[in-house]
C-alpha cells in the first residue's frame, strides 16, 4: 500500500476570506469558483509539478482563516518547507494578520520559507483606488523578513502558476541541504506526541 | 413560566408513555398492525444497533429537567452571578467584516418583512450579547436580545425558569444552556416541545464547532465575550440546519435514511470499511448525498443520530470538502461535549455524491486516515463494488407506485430499534417546494400528536381537502401515510398491513440490517 508521496509540504496561511482556497483552486484545478464559501478546518491536496528534469510533488495545506481554528494551525505548518502567507490587497487588516503569521513562523518554524502573496490584484487593476497595501511597503517588509513577494489574481490566474513554480524551484535548489532532516509529511507522531500535545492544549 | 408544575407534568408523562406501551402490547390483537415488538419490525438490525437512540425524541427534552434540578441546588450562587452580569457593561469589540451571501442577513429589523417571518431563532450569551440571529443582523438586535436576557434573569432570580410565552398567535420559547441562551419565536402551530427540540439542535451545532469546555472556558474568563468572533463564517451551517429542521424527515423522526442498495453490495462496502481500520479510527461513514450508505464503528462506541445529523449538515452545507481531502476538528456533542474528534472528509471521486467521513480521535492522524481511504478504495474497485454503488446512485429513491397500494401518495416508515427510516420520492403532486413544505408540516403535526407531552396518540387519522393522513406508532415502528383525498379510512387502515409486508420484503435493500464494527 502506497501513501501519497509528498516532497514538500506547503501551507497556505492568512486571514479569512483573503482567497487562500481560490488560489489553490486556480493552481490545482485551474478554475475560479463563485460564490465565496469559507473553508472548514483545512483541505489537503497533492500536486505534482515539473522542475527542470524532476517532478516534485507539493503537498498543499489550505487552512481555514477563521479564528476558531487558530489553535489547530500548528499541525498544518509544522514541518512545512514553504508557507504562502496571503493578504487581500484591498484590506489593510489582512496585512496585519499576515505580519502575525510571519512572526509565528519565524518563532516556530525556522526552516519554512515564506512567500508573501497579495491577492485579488484584478480588483486593483479595475480600480486603483481600492489598493490599501502599497506595493513598495510590502516589498520592504518582504525584504526585511527574507521573503518573496507576489501579487496574484485567482480570478484571472495572473502570477498564480509563477508563484507555485517558484516555491517548487526554491525547494528543489535547497532540498539537498536538509537531506538528513526528517521532513517527510508522513507524521512521525509517536516520537513527538507528548511534545505537541502540550503545545496545543487550548 | 411555571417551572415547577411543568416539570412535574413532564415527569408524569414520561411515566405515561411507558404505561401506553404496555397497554399497547396487550391490545395488539385488536390493533390493525401485525404484532411486532421492538427489534423484530421491518428494518430492525440483526446484530446490534448503529446508533444510540435512547428514546430519541424524548431524550432531548429530558435534559431540561436535569438542568432544572441543578439550578434548584445552586440557587444561592446563581443569584450572585446574576449581579455580576448586570453590573458589568458589555464592551463593544471590533467585529471582523466578512461578506455574507445570505441576503436575509441584511434585512431591516424594523421592517414588516422581518416581523412576518414564521420562525425566528436567536442565540445570546448570558451577558445578553447577541451570538446568532436567523434574520437580520446581530448588531441591530442587541437591545432586543438584552430584553430577552432580562426576562430570563428576572424569572431566574425568583428561582424559577422561563419556559415560554404565548401571546398574539406567537410562541416565544426559551432554552437556557449555560453559557448560552437560545430563544425561538414562532408563529407556526408547532408545540413548545418541538420548538425546544429545534433550539437544542442549534445549541449542539454551536457546541460541535467549539466544544462545551471551550465555551465555558471563554465565558468564565470574559463574560461579555463576543462569541461571533469564534463562530465567524459558520452562520450558514446554522441557517442550513434550520432549513433542514423544516424540510428533512430525518430530523423530525430522529432517524437516518439509507441509499437503497442490494445487501450483497452493501456488505462489500461495509466490510471494506471494516478492513480499512486504524488505531484511532472510531467511525467510518459513507454518505450518498443525504443518504447513508453504511456506517462502521469501533466496538462499543455508538454514534447518536443527532451527532450524525450534524455531520450530514456539515458535509451537505459546504463545498469546502470538494477541493481536496478535508481535515477538521469536530465535536460530537452527544458523544462527548468536552473534546474534538478529527474528521477526514473527502469525496470518493471528483463530482461524485459519495462522501467518506473517517472520524479519528487523534489530531495528527490525517495521513493515517488518508491511507485508510486509499485501502478502502482499492478494495472497492477490486470487488467491483464501486460500479454497483454508482449504479445505485442513479436511482437513490423509489416511487410509491412500487408498493402497489392505490391512493397512497407518500409515507414515512421508521424502524425504532435501528433508528433508520424509509420513504419514497415525492410524487408529482408534491413536486414544488411549497407543496413539499406543506406535506412536511402535515407530518410534523401528526408527529406532534403522536408524541404529545400529556396525551400521546397511538393512531391518528385526518381527513383533509387535499389529502388524508394516517399515523400510527407501536413499540417497534412509527408510520406516517399520506393518501389522496379519495381514500377512505378503511382503505388507509388496510394499507398498513400491505405496506409493512412490502417493507419486510424490501428491507435488506432499504435498511442496513447487519451493521459492522471494527
Amino acid at each position: 500500500m502506497s501513501t501519497i508521496r509528498v516532497d514538500a509540504k506547503v501551507v497556505m496561511l492568512g486571514k479569512e476570506s483573503v482567497g487562500k482556497t481560490s488560489l489553490v483552486e486556480r493552481y490545482v484545478h485551474n478554475r475560479f469558483l463563485h460564490p465565496y464559501q469559507n473553508t472548514i478546518g483545512a483541505a489537503f491536496v497533492a500536486k505534482p509539478i515539473q522542475v527542470g528534469e524532476k517532478v516534485i510533488t507539493l503537498g498543499i495545506w489550505d487552512t481555514a482563516g477563521a479564528e476558531r481554528y487558530e489553535a489547530m494551525s500548528r499541525i498544518y505548518y509544522r514541518g512545512a518547507r514553504a508557507a504562502i502567507i496571503c493578504y487581500d490587497l484591498t484590506d489593510s487588516s489582512s496585512f496585519q494578520r499576515a505580519r502575525f503569521w510571519v512572526k509565528e513562523l519565524q518563532n516556530c518554524e525556522e526552516l519554512c520559507k515564506i512567500y508573501l502573496c497579495g491577492t485579488k490584484s484584478d480588483l486593483i487593476e479595475a480600480d486603483r483606488s481600492r489598493r490599501q497595501i502599497d506595493f513598495h511597503d510590502a516589498q520592504d517588509f518582504a525584504e526585511e523578513i527574507g521573503a518573496q513577494l507576489f501579487e496574484t489574481s485567482s480570478k484571472t490566474g495572473k502570477n498564480v502558476d509563477e508563484m507555485f513554480q517558484k516555491v517548487a524551484e526554491d525547494y528543489n535548489s535547497t532540498a539537498f541541504q536538509y537531506m538528513t532532516e526528517d521532513t517527510n509529511v508522513n507524521l512521525d507522531q509517536k516520537k513527538n506526541s507528548n511534545f505537541y500535545s502540550c503545545c496545543h492544549g487550548n | 413560566m411555571d417551572g415547577g408544575t411543568q416539570g412535574a407534568a413532564a415527569a408524569a408523562w414520561e411515566n405515561g408513555t411507558l404505561a401506553a406501551v404496555d397497554r399497547l402490547q396487550s391490545d395488539r390483537a385488536d390493533s390493525p398492525t401485525p404484532g411486532l415488538v421492538e427489534g423484530t419490525e421491518p428494518g430492525a438490525g440483526q446484530r446490534s444497533a448503529m446508533f444510540v437512540h435512547a428514546q430519541s425524541f424524548e431524550d432531548l427534552s429530558t435534559e431540561v429537567e436535569d438542568r432544572e434540578a441543578q439550578l434548584g441546588k445552586s440557587e444561592g450562587c446563581d443569584a450572585e452571578e446574576f449581579n455580576v452580569l448586570v453590573g458589568e457593561k458589555p464592551a463593544q469589540e471590533p467585529r471582523n467584516n466578512f461578506s455574507s451571501d445570505n441576503k436575509t442577513k441584511e434585512e431591516d429589523i424594523s421592517s414588516e418583512a422581518w416581523r412576518s417571518h414564521k420562525k425566528h431563532i436567536f442565540v445570546l450569551s448570558e451577558a445578553g450579547k447577541p451570538i446568532y440571529t436567523r434574520y437580520g443582523t446581530e448588531e441591530a438586535l442587541s437591545s432586543t436580545m438584552g430584553v430577552m436576557m432580562a426576562l430570563v434573569s428576572f424569572v431566574e432570580a425568583e428561582k424559577n425558569i422561563i419556559r415560554s410565552i404565548h401571546a398574539d398567535g406567537c410562541k416565544v420559547v426559551f432554552l437556557t444552556k449555560s453559557p448560552l441562551v437560545l430563544v425561538g419565536v414562532s408563529k407556526t402551530c408547532q408545540s413548545d416541545k418541538e420548538l425546544l427540540r429545534e433550539l437544542h439542535y442549534i445549541y449542539y451545532q454551536i457546541v460541535s464547532l467549539l466544544t462545551l469546555t471551550q465555551l465555558n472556558h471563554i465565558f468564565q474568563n470574559k463574560q461579555n465575550y463576543d462569541l461571533r468572533r469564534l463562530l465567524a463564517g459558520s452562520e450558514y451551517l446554522t441557517d442550513n440546519l434550520l432549513f433542514r429542521l423544516e424540510r428533512d424527515p430525518s430530523l423530525l423522526l430522529s432517524a437516518v435514511t439509507c441509499l437503497p442498495l442490494a445487501s450483497s453490495f452493501r456488505d462489500v462496502v461495509s466490510s471494506g470499511l471494516q478492513a480499512a481500520k486504524a488505531k484511532n479510527l472510531v467511525f467510518s461513514i459513507l454518505l450518498a448525498g443525504d443518504r447513508l450508505v453504511t456506517l462502521v464503528r469501533k466496538k462499543d462506541q455508538f454514534l447518536h443520530h443527532i451527532d450524525l445529523h450534524l455531520v450530514f449538515n456539515l458535509v451537505g452545507s459546504s463545498s469546502s470538502f470538494r477541493e481536496g481531502e478535508g481535515w477538521t476538528p469536530i465535536c460530537l456533542p452527544k458523544f462527548n461535549t468536552a473534546g474534538f474528534f478529527h474528521a477526514h472528509i473527502s469525496y470518493l471521486q471528483p463530482g461524485s455524491e459519495l462522501c467518506l467521513i473517517l472520524v479519528s480521535t487523534d489530531r495528527e492522524d490525517f495521513f493515517n486516515m488518508s491511507e485508510c481511504k486509499q485501502r478502502f478504495m482499492e478494495r472497492l474497485s477490486k470487488r467491483s463494488a464501486f460500479q454497483a454503488l454508482k449504479e445505485a446512485l442513479k436511482c437513490p429513491s423509489y416511487s410509491v407506485a412500487q408498493v402497489g397500494i392505490p391512493e397512497l401518495r407518500h409515507f414515512l416508515y421508521k424502524s425504532k430499534s435501528s433508528g433508520l427510516y424509509t420513504s419514497p420520492e415525492f410524487p408529482t403532486v408534491y413536486q414544488t417546494d411549497g407543496e413539499q413544505e406543506r406535506l412536511m408540516r402535515l407530518y410534523q403535526d401528526l408527529h406532534s400528536a403522536l408524541h404529545h407531552p400529556t396525551r400521546p396518540l397511538r393512531t391518528f387519522y385526518r381527513c383533509g381537502e387535499t389529502e388524508n393522513m394516517l399515523a400510527l406508532v407501536t413499540s417497534g415502528f412509527e408510520l406516517y401515510l399520506c393518501f389522496s383525498p379519495l381514500a377512505t379510512k378503511a382503505m388507509a387502515v388496510a394499507a398498513v398491513n400491505k405496506l409493512l409486508k412490502w417493507i419486510r420484503k424490501e428491507e435488506d435493500r432499504l435498511f442496513i440490517l447487519t451493521p459492522l464494527t471494527y
